[in-house]
C-alpha cells in the first residue's frame, strides 16, 4: 500500500521536468522550514507568554495583597478601591481585580456596576497558601486568575484576572509578519531557483540539440564550457567524443572512398581486358579461322581424292563451327556492338541470342532515345541485364522473361522480371553465389540502386536505377 | 528519502513538545454584570476597636487572642475595628459604631470631656496602671536630650498621642519654642511601633513613644535594642484605658468588666493577656487621669481640641 503510494509519489516526482523540479525542491524547502520555524517560534513564544502571565498574575496578586492589608483592616476602602484602580492602571493586562472580605464578600471591586456572579467562586486561596492561580475561560480570552489570601485570610483574600489578549494579539501579529516574511523569501526562492533551472538545463538543452546533429551524421557542434562544473565536465567530454567520432568517420570515408576507386578500377580494367580479348578474337583469331576454312575448301575444290575431299570437308566443318563458338565467346566477353553502337543495339543483339540459346521468349522492351548514355552506365547496365538473364535461365525455370530499358529524366532504369520460382530475397544464403552482390555493386558504383523482388513461386524482379550524372553528360556531349 | 521524512516528523514532533497545555479550569462571563447581593448580617456582634498604638496587622496579632476570648465568654461573634487615628475611634465610640474600645490616654480624656467616654477597666504592666513617654535617639546619635534635637528630624506618632507628640511638644515648649520652627521636619507614623523602626532606620533623628509599646517591642525584636535608645523618660501617665461608649447598656458593660476582670484567672485569658503585654485588668477612676489632663490643658491650641 505504502509501496504502492511511494511509487506513484515517484512517478509523478519523476514525470516532471527539472525546471519543476528544481522549483519545487526550493518552494518545499523554504515552505517546509518557514512553516517549522514559525511553528517552533509561536509555540515557543506563547509558552514563554503564558509563564509570563502566570508569574506577572501572581506577582502583582501578591503586591495587591501585601499592600491592601492596612486599608482592610483601617476599613479604608477608599484607599482600597485607589488601589485596585493603580494596580490596572499600571498593568494594561489586569482584566479585574477584587478583594473580599474575610466572611467572603466583596469589599472592593474593578468592574463598576455589578460583578460576574461566577467569577466570584471560581477560585479560592487556602488562609496557609501562597497563592492559586487558575486559568478561566472567558469568551474571547483566557484568565489568569490568582487568589492570594491577605494577612494568612485574616483580612481577606485578593484576586486579580490577567488577560492574555494583548500578549495574545502581539503573537498573532508576529504570526504575521513571519508570514510575509516566509512569501517574501518564496518569491525569492522562486527566483533564484527560476536563474539556477535557466544555469542547468541550457547546458542540457544544448547537449540534446548537438547530439541530435551527431546522430544524423552532423560531427561539427561543439559545446560551450558554462561553468566549471559536473556540466561544464560533460561538455568537455561530449567535445571529445564528437572530435573523436569526426576523425573515425573521415578515415571510414576515405577508406570506403579507396575502396570504391579500386572495385571501379578492377571492373574498368577487367572490361578493358575483356574488351581486348574479345577484339582479338574477332580480328586475329576469326581471321585466321577464317583463312583456314577458305584453304581447306581451295583443298577439297582441288583434291581428287574422295578420301582427303571427306577429310578436308570435316576439317572445314569442324573450323566453322570453331568459328562460331570464337564468335561466342567475343560476343559474351565484351560485345562489339555495345561500343560501337550503344546499349540499345547491344540489348538487342543479347536478347536475340539469349531466346535462340535457351528457347524462350524474351520481352524486350527500350525507351533510351537516340543520345548515348555515359559508357559506364551503359557497360553496367548491359552486365546487370546480361548476369539477370543468366540467373533466370540457370535457376528459375522461367517460362518467359521480361526487359525493359528506360530513361526517365536523369536516371536510367532497367527492369528484369521472370515468372520462375522465385526465391526469398533475405533468406537467400546464396546471393553472393547469384551473383546479385556483383550486380548491386555495379549499381552502387555509379550511385545508383539495385532492389531484388522476389518471393517463393511468385517469380523474381530486379529493378535498377542510375542517375546520370551532370558531368557525365557534359563528358557525353564533348566526346560527341 | 526516508531520512527526510523522519527529519520532519522529528521537528514537529520537537514543536509539539512545547506545545502548552493550556485547560481552562472554568467558564465565565465577565460581560454579564449583575448587582451584589447585600451582606447577610446574622447577628450582631461585640464589636471591639483598638487604638492605632500598634500597627494594624500587629493589632491583629496582638489581640486575636483576646478578641477570641470575649467571644468565647460572651457567646457573640465579636468584630475586631481598626482605624488610622485615635480621633476616628473616638467617633466611632460617640456614634455607638463600636461597644468597647482600647483607646490612648489622650484619646480618653478627649472623648470623657466631649461625649462622656466611660471607663471600664485598665491593664495592668509591671504590677502598676501608669506608663511613660519615652524619648528615643538611634543608639549611635550624640543627642543626650530633646535640646540636641534642634534642627533634626521628630517623628510623631498620632495627633492626639500623649507619648508620642504631646509630651515631646511639651518639652519643646518648655525650651521656648514650637515644634514647627525646633525641628527641622515633623511627620506622623500613626503608630508607635512605626516611629521605633522610623528612629532604628535612620529615617527620624528622634521620636517619643509609648513606654509599654517600646518594651512590648523590644521584647518581641531584640534586635531593635541595638538600634535605638532611651535619653528621656517623662513622668509618669495613667495608662491607656479600656472604654466603652456610653450608650451602652449597663448590664453588658457589666458583663464585659467582669470578663475582663476575670480574665488573669483563665488560662485561656492569661495566655490572650501576655500577647498584649498585660498581667490583668484592674478597676481604675477617672481621677488617675488628672495629671494628663493638666498637661494636656497646658498645650489646647497644639491639639486643637475643643
Amino acid at each position: 500500500m505504502s509501496q504502492n503510494l511511494l511509487h506513484r509519489f515517484w512517478n509523478i516526482i519523476s514525470s516532471v521536468s527539472v525546471r519543476a523540479k528544481i522549483l519545487g525542491m526550493a518552494l518545499m524547502l523554504i515552505l517546509l522550514l518557514g512553516a517549522g520555524v514559525t511553528w517552533q517560534v509561536l509555540h515557543s513564544l506563547t509558552y514563554i507568554v503564558q509563564s509570563q502571565l502566570e508569574n506577572e498574575s501572581i506577582t502583582s496578586a501578591r503586591d495587591l495583597a501585601a499592600r491592601a492589608a492596612d486599608p482592610i483592616l483601617l476599613n479604608d476602602l477608599v484607599r482600597l478601591q485607589r488601589l485596585l484602580v493603580e494596580t490596572q492602571q499600571n498593568n494594561p493586562d489586569v482584566r479585574y481585580a477584587f478583594i473580599l472580605d474575610k466572611n467572603g464578600d466583596i469589599l472592593v471591586h474593578t468592574f463598576g456596576a455589578g460583578f460576574p456572579p461566577d467569577l466570584l467562586t471560581a477560585n479560592d486561596a487556602g488562609s496557609s497558601e501562597h497563592h492559586h492561580t487558575i486559568i478561566l475561560q472567558t469568551n474571547n480570552e483566557l484568565i489568569w486568575d490568582t487568589a492570594v489570601p491577605i494577612f494568612n485570610e485574616r483580612a481577606g483574600t485578593v484576586r486579580l484576572g490577567l488577560s492574555d489578549a494583548r500578549l495574545r494579539n502581539a503573537v498573532q501579529s508576529l504570526t504575521i509578519q513571519l508570514a510575509l516574511m516566509i512569501a517574501f523569501v518564496s518569491a525569492l526562492g522562486i527566483l533564484v531557483a527560476t536563474f539556477l533551472t535557466f544555469l542547468l538545463t541550457r547546458p542540457v538543452r544544448e547537449l540534446v540539440s548537438a547530439t541530435q546533429a551527431v546522430a544524423k551524421g552532423d560531427f561539427s557542434p561543439r559545446l560551450a564550457r558554462w561553468a566549471d562544473d559536473e556540466f561544464g565536465d560533460l561538455a568537455e567530454a561530449f567535445n571529445a567524443m564528437t572530435t573523436e567520432l569526426g576523425n573515425t568517420n573521415e578515415i571510414r570515408q576515405e577508406r570506403e572512398e579507396l575502396r570504391r576507386q579500386l572495385l571501379e578500377k578492377v571492373i574498368a580494367t577487367q572490361e578493358d581486358e575483356r574488351r581486348r580479348i574479345a577484339r582479338e578474337l574477332h580480328d586475329s583469331t576469326s581471321q585466321n579461322l577464317t583463312s583456314l576454312m577458305v584453304g581447306l575448301k581451295n583443298l577439297q575444290d582441288s583434291c581428287s581424292e574422295p578420301n582427303i575431299e571427306n577429310q578436308a570437308e570435316s576439317l572445314r566443318r569442324v573450323a566453322a563451327q570453331t568459328l562460331e563458338e570464337v564468335h561466342d565467346i567475343s560476343m559474351r566477353l565484351r560485345p562489339r556492338i555495345l561500343d560501337d553502337l550503344g546499349l540499345a543495339a547491344a540489348m538487342e543483339q543479347l536478347t536475340r541470342e539469349w531466346q535462340a540459346r535457351h528457347k524462350l521468349p524474351v520481352d524486350l522492351v527500350i525507351h533510351i532515345g537516340q543520345e548515348r548514355l555515359p559508357g559506364e552506365i551503359e557497360t553496367a547496365i548491359y552486365r546487370i541485364v546480361q548476369e539477370s538473364l543468366t540467373n533466370a535461365a540457370r535457376y528459375s525455370g522461367a517460362r518467359s522473361v521480361s526487359v525493359l530499358v528506360e530513361r526517365r529524366g536523369e536516371q536510367v532504369i532497367a527492369i528484369v522480371e521472370d515468372d520462375g520460382r522465385g526465391f526469398a530475397p533475405s533468406l537467400s544464403p546464396n546471393e553472393r553465389h547469384l551473383g546479385l552482390a556483383g550486380m548491386r555493386e555495379r549499381a552502387e558504383l555509379l550511385d545508383g540502386k539495385l532492389t531484388i523482388e522476389s518471393w517463393p513461386g511468385a517469380g523474381t524482379s530486379i529493378h535498377v536505377q542510375i542517375p546520370i550524372s551532370a558531368s557525365s553528360l557534359e563528358e557525353i556531349k564533348g566526346n560527341l | 528519502m526516508r531520512n527526510i521524512l523522519l527529519f520532519i516528523s522529528l521537528f514537529l514532533l520537537s514543536a509539539c513538545m512545547v506545545t502548552p497545555n493550556i485547560q481552562p479550569s472554568a467558564k465565565v462571563d465577565l460581560t454579564d454584570l449583575q448587582p451584589l447581593p447585600t451582606p447577610s448580617i446574622s447577628e450582631t456582634p461585640l464589636r471591639v476597636a483598638v487604638a492605632a498604638v500598634i500597627s494594624p496587622k500587629g493589632t491583629v496579632e496582638s489581640y486575636s487572642g483576646l478578641v477570641n476570648y470575649l467571644g468565647e465568654k460572651t457567646g457573640r461573634p465579636v468584630e475586631l475595628v481598626q482605624r488610622r487615628t485615635y480621633m476616628e475611634v473616638n467617633d466611632l465610640l460617640e456614634t455607638s459604631e463600636v461597644d468597647l474600645a482600647f483607646v490612648c490616654t489622650s484619646a480618653y480624656i478627649a472623648g470623657q470631656r466631649d461625649f462622656g467616654m466611660e471607663l471600664l477597666a485598665a491593664p495592668q504592666v509591671d504590677g502598676g496602671t501608669v506608663y511613660y513617654s519615652y524619648l528615643i535617639v538611634p543608639m549611635e546619635s550624640q543627642v543626650r536630650s530633646m535640646a540636641h534635637l534642634k534642627g533634626k528630624v521628630f517623628a510623631l506618632t498620632d495627633p492626639i498621642s500623649l507619648t508620642g507628640r504631646a509630651y515631646p511638644t511639651t518639652l519643646v515648649t518648655q525650651l521656648g519654642a514650637t515644634p514647627e520652627t525646633f525641628f527641622k521636619r515633623t511627620f506622623f507614623t500613626y503608630s508607635h511601633d512605626e516611629a521605633i523602626y522610623a528612629v532604628a532606620n535612620g529615617l527620624a533623628d528622634g521620636a517619643g513613644v509609648d513606654s509599654l509599646i517600646y518594651d512590648y517591642a523590644l521584647s518581641r525584636d531584640p534586635a531593635l535594642s541595638g538600634k535605638v535608645k532611651i535619653i528621656h523618660i517623662s513622668p509618669s501617665f495613667g495608662i491607656p484605658p479600656v472604654v466603652v461608649n456610653p450608650n451602652l447598656r449597663p448590664q453588658i458593660k457589666i458583663e464585659l468588666q467582669n470578663l475582663l476582670l476575670d480574665m488573669s484567672n483563665d488560662p485561656v485569658g492569661r495566655d490572650a493577656l501576655t500577647a498584649i503585654g498585660v498581667e490583668k485588668f484592674v478597676i481604675i477612676n477617672d481621677s488617675s487621669y488628672e495629671s494628663v489632663r493638666s498637661l494636656l490643658d497646658g498645650i489646647p491650641l497644639l491639639f486643637g481640641l475643643p
